[in-house]
Formats: structure tokens, sequence, C-alpha cells
């Protein structure tokens, strides 16, 4: 048992941090809130020559190849740097979507492309009063001819404005099915819809889209296990950004106690607020090894059924609760836009919200462990 | 015991509410303000406090010869939380800190000059006691006032005043002794906002509006402006807390999210199957309406020990802020949990659930554990002379 990183993984993550040090400082961020495509040129560019874009895909489609771990690592770099780029969805979903179930022509079409970053790809998956689950999708699917027509609604749909191509969960009369699709196709409307996390999302509709039966992903009807196999891996990486995240909302605050002075004292030296960065520091400890448990565990090709989503579940509550103790160690500033700390609280309760969110991971690892 | 409000209490009670359904006016009336509709920062809210001026319900507790009724705090306390039910602007700084501190302390020009404009809803007070290094330690305060031929002059930065980009006067708390203890050193003035030597600069927040900071360069304020003693101004500041406990910090705002998010789950469905046959949403809601019976319990227990006239409830209203400040911010928490991917629809898109209410509520209420006294600062004051535990810091 070892929980040193080998010369190799800490050189993945020095490449991480350094290269967003100098490339994703949080002005950009800022710059990016609200923005209708929300990618930062020269930060996307110089994830794509540093391979971090096709990190995990195989080398084969001129990706790195590396496993779930090395992504965990990258990942928590992402978290800390809040960095605005639509990799999840292009780089972890839409590629291992296409790894896991694709044709091999629509391999070749996109994982290069997806890789090299000169094509972003993102997933139109939830809907409105739906949930995250299978039974979400019910966004119509309706045989004619050799292909299909779709019809319904999707939301949250991250990038939606800069994506060549959409991966849709559809209903068809097989089940769940994934479609690729234009988002430019005739009959589909966009309409950004401005969120807590900022980051760019939209409402599309659906009237009537043409896709023809090459465009399904996988088989008829296995787009639910498809995708279901793709989030548990994806959300271990979730997991590593909001420890990234809550790790440096804790340091900074840790550097700010250990400055101001109320009451003729340091905060840090009232032991109410050292206990609250205390209990931050032991449980993003904690959440980190679990994280890198559930990576090891899928590289080493065991079960991620319940690391996965306990790893996401209790990361991403200890980012939300992190984000709440230190703004109340903050006290006004934190309220402030000008302050640094209200980014990571809202992104802190969106990440938890989305991709699966507390009562959907709660009842996959209660099933898992009773049923 | 009686849990009800006497007879007239309660004629009164709904009297404001019935009023307020009648003059219901959705400009003037906002819950997606959250707390900032305590404030009257428009003409349309100016207006609005003019109209409860003239039903002669602003310094209703204050002594006959000041053109107040002399009736019990009980009487602002209800109309408080009626205003707040409805997201209308409340009586606060005017009637409360400033008038009472004006009875009790002020010289007889202030009284004249202040006192009937407070009555009239003619004028907006901004409070100035915050600044960059006095948050929690108010005492700390730094900003200078020096003895100058007829007034004072002042220099230094005020930080967090809400209503300084509005306000037509300034209630400030300024440093005249230097070489005094930190509490003895301090003064209280009242100055013009317009006064060309003071900057106000705005501060956004993650809530809906904004708060100030204002600096001082060379501010003169005359002789009679000085409020009260000259060195008693952190007492008179405490003081003023203590008569406000009634009006200062109402419940109705959080009960009634409490009730928008249930009357939400009452209708909502997922996946086609009614939100309130889910057993968690159903503990979730459970929970928040029990936290929100004890909220208001310990109100009640305020009320109760305030109106009694014996000594200050501090106790009781540090424990019903410290638990109501919380419980406030986690019912939007839990809100949003219930919501779940659509809570992260932004506030004021027609698109999100409740017109996404709760997710800028989410923001708006982060504030509420720290302003008027942090939830640390609570739990000291109760620990020490509720417990009688040891001071440590
Ligand atoms: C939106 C907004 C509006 C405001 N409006 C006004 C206004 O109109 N007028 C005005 O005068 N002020 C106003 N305030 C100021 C407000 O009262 C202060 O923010 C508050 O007193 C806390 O001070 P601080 O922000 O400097 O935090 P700090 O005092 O720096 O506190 C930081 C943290 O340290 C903790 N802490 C401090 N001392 C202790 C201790 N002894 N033991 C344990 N923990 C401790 C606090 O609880 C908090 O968690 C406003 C603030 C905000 C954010």
């Amino acid at each position: 048992m070892d929980l040193d990183l080998a010369e190799e993984q800490q050189m993945v993550i020095d490449m991480a941090k350094a290269m967003l040090e100098e490339h994703c400082p949080t002005q950009l961020v800022r710059d990016m809130e609200d923005d209708a495509d929300g990618v930062p040129a020269d930060l996307w560019k110089q994830m794509g020559e540093l391979g971090l874009n096709g990190l995990l895909i195989p080398e084969q489609y001129g990706g790195g190849g590396l496993g779930l771990l090395e992504g965990a690592f990258v990942y928590e770099e992402l978290g800390r740097a809040m960095a605005p780029v639509p990799h999840f969805v292009s780089s972890v979903l839409s590629a291992k979507v296409l790894l896991a179930a694709g044709s091999d022509a629509q391999k070749d079409a996109w994982l290069g492309k997806i890789a090299d970053g000169s094509a972003i790809l993102t997933t139109a998956w939830l809907e409105p009063q739906r949930g995250q689950g299978e039974k979400g999708i019910a966004l119509e699917a309706k045989t004619e001819g050799d292909g299909f027509k779709l019809t319904g609604r999707k939301r949250s749909v991250p990038y939606a404005s800069v994506a060549d191509q959409l991966i849709v969960l559809a209903r068809s009369e097989a089940g769940v099915d994934l479609f690729l699709v234009d988002p430019n196709a005739d009959g589909i409307t966009k309409k950004q819809l401005l969120s807590q996390g900022r980051e760019p999302q939209y409402q599309l509709d659906f009237d009537g889209v043409t896709v023809s039966s090459a465009d399904r992903i996988g088989e008829a009807g296995s787009g639910w296990s498809t995708w279901n196999a793709v989030m548990h891996e994806g959300i271990i990486l979730l997991a590593a950004q909001a420890v990234g995240g809550a790790d440096r909302c804790l340091r900074e605050t840790v550097d700010y106690a250990n400055q101001r002075v109320q009451f003729d004292k340091p905060l840090g030296a009232f032991q109410a607020l050292a206990h609250y960065m205390a209990d931050a520091s032991t449980r993003i400890d904690g959440g980190r090894v679990l994280v890198h448990e559930a990576a090891w565990n899928a590289d080493q090709g065991r079960s991620i059924s319940r690391f996965a989503p306990m790893a996401k579940l209790f990361c991403c509550e200890t980012y939300r609760e992190t984000t709440r103790a230190c703004a109340q160690i903050w006290g006004g500033v934190a309220f402030t836009i000008e302050y640094d700390q209200q980014m990571f609280f809202r992104r802190a309760k969106a990440l938890q919200l989305s991709w699966w969110d507390t009562p959907y991971l709660e009842e996959l690892i209660a099933a898992d462990v009773l049923d | 015991m009686d849990f009800d409000f006497s007879p007239e209490e309660q004629k009164f009670a709904e009297e404001v509410d019935a009023w307020l359904v009648e003059n219901r006016d959705p400009v003037v009336m906002d819950h997606h303000r959250e707390n900032f509709t305590q404030l009257s920062d428009t003409p349309e809210r100016r207006a609005f406090m003019k109209k409860l001026a003239a039903k002669g319900w602003l310094g209703m507790s204050w002594p006959k010869e000041f053109g107040g009724q002399e009736i019990e705090g009980v009487y602002e306390y209800i109309l408080n939380e009626a205003l707040s039910k409805h997201a209308a602007p409340q009586i606060g700084k005017g009637v409360g800190i400033i008038g009472k501190t004006l009875i009790r302390h002020g010289n007889d020009f202030l009284k004249q000059k202040f006192l009937p404009l407070i009555l009239d809803a003619e004028i907006e007070f901004a409070v100035g006691y915050s600044e960059p290094e006095a948050g929690s330690d108010a005492a700390n305060m730094q900003l200078r006032a020096d003895k100058v031929e007829g007034g004072w002059l002042l220099n230094g930065q005020k930080m967090w005043t809400t209503s300084a980009h509005f306000a037509d006067w300034y209630w400030v708390g300024a440093r005249t002794d230097q070489d005094k203890p930190k509490h003895d050193g301090l003064s209280l003035f009242l100055i013009d906002m317009d006064n060309p030597n003071l900057e106000v600069q705005s501060l956004p927040t993650i809530g809906k509006d904004t708060t100030n900071q204002v600096f001082f360069d060379d501010v003169f304020v005359p002789d009679e402006y000085l409020v009260g003693q000259r060195g008693k101004g952190f007492q008179m500041i405490s003081e003023a807390l203590d008569l406000e406990r009634f009006t200062m910090f109402t419940l109705s705002p959080i009960a009634n999210r409490s009730e928008v998010l249930a009357d939400w789950v009452k209708e909502a469905k997922r996946d086609d199957t009614p939100l309130k046959d889910d057993t968690n949403v159903r503990r979730t809601i459970a929970h928040i309406m029990t936290d929100t019976a004890v909220a208001k319990a310990l109100s009640t227990r305020f009320v109760c020990a305030a109106k009694s006239g014996g000594k200050p409830p501090t106790i009781e209203s540090s424990q019903y802020k410290l638990f109501t400040t919380s419980l406030s911010q986690r019912v939007c928490k839990d809100a949003l949990d219930i919501q779940g991917h659509e809570g992260t629809i932004m506030e004021g898109q027609d698109d999100a659930p409740l017109r996404g209410r709760f997710e800028g509520a989410y923001r708006a209420t982060m504030n509420e554990t720290v302003g008027g006294g942090s939830s640390e600062i609570q739990k000291n004051i109760i620990a020490r002379r509720h417990l009688g535990l040891p001071k440590n810091f």
C-alpha cells in the first residue's frame, strides 16, 4: 500500500498546474461568466497543445491514452483554477461515449478532433421537470423511414453555441438511444439560460429534427447503459474537480484568517473559526484519497459502481460545506462580487446539483449496498 | 400563558394586513429582492412610506410629546412582520435607531429638525458604524473626528454603509478622543449626505443589491450635529440595538420562503410523479417546517421578554438571530437540493422553477449569518452571558 505518486504522475500535475497558473487567471474565469460561448481561445489552445484534451483518448486516435487516475490529477487542478472549458462534456463524456459504443466511422470522425481540441462535442441530456435517471429521458425519437425524428426539449446543455456535434439522449421504441446531431440542424432552437455556475448553458428545442440511423451511437436501446457507465467514470473526475475547488477555497481562507485582525487577534486564533477550517481540511484530504481510490479501481478494471457515486457525493458535499464555512470566516467581504469567495460558493452548489445530484447518488450507493 | 396576540394586537395585525393587500404593488413589493426589500430606495418605495406615515404607523412607540402614540413596541414588531411578509419596505433605521436615540440623547435642535421628518417619511438614513478594521470589533472604529472652530473635521473611511447611495442623512460613529480606551473615544454625528467631501463608492454584492464604502476627506460637521455627549458613542450604539430588538430582524421572509417551497412541492412533478410522494422530499419539508416553528418560538420568546419591559432581551435575541439566520440559509440550500438540476437556473428567468427564487435566495442569504452581529459573536454572547462560560478572546 502506497499513496506516493510516480514521477510521471507528478509531472502531469505540475504541467497542468503551471499551465493553468499562467493561462487561467481568476480574471479570465470572471470574464467568461455568462458569456454566450464561454470558451477562452488561448486556454483551450494551450490545453490542446499540452495533450490535455486528449488525455483520456487512446493513442491510436491521437490522444494520450492515460487512465482516470491521471485524469483525476488534472481535474483537481481544473477545479482549483475554476477553468472555464468544455473539457468535461467534450473530452470526457463525448469521447468516452464514442469509445464505448461508437461505430468506427463515428470514432474516426470525432475522436482525433476532440483530442486536439479542434472540435467540441457536448451532451444534451437533462429535461424540464424530469430527473437525472433513465426515466428522465423523454425527448422522443420517432422512427421514420431509415432514420428518426427528434422532438422535445433539453435543458442545461453546456457550450451548445460552440459545439460541433451534440450527443442527444432520446427515447425511441427500443428504449433510450444516443444520437450524434448537428447543433445547427433544421428544427433546433437554442436559448441561453444563465446558470448558477455561470458557464454557458442552453435550452434546446427539437422540433422534428431528422437524424439517420447511422447517427445512432451503439445498438438500439443501449443508450442508457452506455451513458450510465460513462457517467460513473465521469463523476470521479468531477469529484476531483470539487476537491480542487474546495482545497483552493480553504487555502485562501487560511491565509486570510492569519492576516485579518479583529479584537487584536488574527481570526484564526478564534477556535470557533479554526475548527471550521480543521473540519474542511479533514474532509478534503479524505475526499482526495477516496477519489484516487475510485479512479485507481477503474483503471484496474474493477467495479466502480459504489466508489464512483461515493466520491462525487462526498466531495461535492465537502466543496459546498467548505465554501459555506469559508464565506462565514471571510465575513462581509465574501458577499461582495469583488472577492473570489462568491465564485467558489456558487460553483460548489452548481456542481453538487449537476451531473447526478445528491439524492440520485445516494440511491446509487444504497442500491449497490442493499439490493 | 397565551400564544395569541391580545384582541387589540390581533385587530391591528389584521388591519395592517388588509391594508397591505389593498395597496399591493409589485414595483414596491417584490419578494425576489429578498433582504433588500426592507429599504425604501426608489421613488415608488418612498411614496409607499409616505402612505404608511399618513396612516400614523411611523413612530407609534415614541412619546406623545414628539409626535408618537406611546404604545407598546410590539405594535412595531407586528407592523414590520406584516411589511416584510408582503416584501414591502420596513420601518427601520429612522424610527428605530436614529429617532429613539435622538429622543433620549439628542439636543433640541436635532430633535426639532429630524423627528418630524422621520414621522412624515421625508428622510432616509444610512448607518455608518463598520469600517475596514471595525467589523465584529465595532468599537475599533478609526474614522477620525478632530475638533475645529465651530465643529468637527472628519477623515477616514467607512465600509458597508448600506443605503449611502440614496440616503439623505448619514448616522456616523467616529473617534473624537484618540487617547482614551477604544470604547470611550467614540461619538455619534449626523451628516448631510450631500456633503461634497464625502465620496460614496458602491460595493456590489452577490445578492440583488449593492452596499457601499464611504470616504471622508475633511468633512466638516457643525457642533450642533454631534449627537448626545462626546465620548458616549459606543454606549448609545449598544443601547440603540437593545431598543431596536422589536424590529431588528423579521421572521416573515423566512417563513414565507418555507411556505413558497412547500406550495411548490405540492404541485411539482418529476418524471410524471408528484414530488411530494418522494420520502426524502417529505422529510426535508417536515424538518424545514419544524425549524421554522422553532424560529417562531424563539421570536415569541424574545418578543415576550421585550414586552415585559425588564432588562433588554439580549440572550433571547441572540438565540433568535443565531437560529433563524442559519435556518434561512438551510431552507435555500434544501430548496435547491429538492429542485435538483433545475435549481441551477439563475434567478429572474421564466424557465426556472419559481423564476429562480431559491437560486437567488441562496446567494442573497449568504450574508445573514455575518451582518448585524455574526453567528460566532451571537454564540459568544450566549456562552458568556447566558451560560456563564469564561471569556476567551
Ligand atoms: C451587505 C452588508 C450590509 C451591511 N450594512 C451595514 C450598514 O449599513 N452599516 C454598518 O455599520 N455595517 C453594515 N454591515 C457590516 C456588518 O455588520 C459586518 O460585516 C459585520 O459586523 C462583520 O464584520 P466583518 O465583515 O468585518 O467580518 P469580521 O469581523 O472580520 O469577521 C470575520 C469572521 O470572524 C469571526 N469573528 C470575529 N470576531 C470573533 C470572535 N471574537 N470570536 C469568534 N469569531 C469571531 C466572525 O464571526 C466572522 O466569521 C453590512 C455588511 C454587509 C455584508
